[in-house]
């Protein structure tokens, strides 16, 4: 199990690095193709299955198309002409290790725990019968053994169903106005 | 993998974003990067979705795929953009509104 996460952890950190320092933007965008198949089979890894088939439906499928797409539309002469790096590249990158090994140090010290879990306590009322709590209590159960798509579903269409809704016009507002961009006279 | 560990590979990942867009001048490589960021912030969401047991950190996870999504079709639309008007994909070209 850990030669997995080992192997994940530094196949993501790989492709992160080949994006960075790739000299041609299309090694850059394969590279990235790559780390994120691995954040996807970590999102797998870690019990969240349905964010991990829309990671690598939405973000392998469609936004890294997307992106090749751009890069082949561009002319590649102009990207070639492009100098790859920055004047600031050295002091940046060493801004960035010292704000790595700062901050990483601290957060690798945090203690995480997990919140105490809270135990629900029921009260019979005097006289009350109890069968109707028992099939409450055993569909909650249930609820719980429901497949991971099922119960993102639930929350997505509830507690989140007015942020859903914002997304879809957020979608709308980005496609306006990238087709008002792109367009010939603006 | 332990909780610390998920938290500095996200991290990770977050540095070379932040390196990569101040350090790199070619525009796509630039919003190649951000999407890393993306990605860290994504891994952060589902390490403690799993500590929590809370399947918030799942649903934020799709909204900040929406978002990327949004990101990445307004970036190749400015791509395009810069091309056609100024014919360079230079981050440094683009300056007229620097005083």
């Amino acid at each position: 199990m850990t030669t997995f996460w080992i192997l994940l952890a530094g196949f993501i950190l790989i492709c992160a690095l080949g994006v960075v320092l790739a000299r041609s933007p299309i090694t850059s965008a394969l590279f990235l193709l790559g780390g994120f198949l691995g954040v996807a089979v970590l999102y797998l890894a870690l019990n969240a299955e349905f964010v991990a088939a829309v990671q690598v439906l939405v973000y392998a499928g469609g936004i890294m198309v997307l992106y090749l797409f751009g890069i082949m539309v561009v002319d590649s002469e102009v990207l070639r002409l492009t100098r790859q790096v920055h004047w600031q590249a050295w002091p940046v990158f060493f801004l960035v290790l010292a704000f790595f090994l700062w901050m990483g140090h601290e957060l690798y010290h945090q203690e995480y725990e997990p919140p105490p879990k809270a135990v629900p306590v029921y009260v019979l009322q005097e006289g009350e019968d109890s069968t109707a709590l028992e099939a409450k209590l055993a569909k909650e159960a249930a609820e719980r053994q429901a497949p991971n798509p099922t119960r993102v579903a639930r929350v997505l269409f509830s507690d989140f169903l007015y942020p859903f809704e914002g997304a879809s016009v957020l979608l709308l507002v980005a496609v306006l106005g990238a087709i008002f961009l792109a367009k010939k006279e603006v | 993998m332990s909780m610390p560990l998920l938290i500095l590979l996200g991290f990770t990942l977050f540095c070379l974003g932040l390196f990569g867009v101040m350090a790199r001048r070619n525009f796509i490589v630039v919003l190649l990067s951000v999407e890393l960021i993306f990605a860290a912030a994504g891994v952060n969401f589902i390490a403690f979705s799993e500590l929590t047991g809370n399947l918030t950190g799942q649903v934020f996870t799709i909204f900040l795929i929406a978002v990327a999504a949004g990101e990445a079709a307004i970036g190749l639309g400015l791509l395009i953009a810069m091309v056609r008007l100024k014919n360079t994909a230079n981050v440094d070209d683009i300056r007229e509104l620097k005083g």
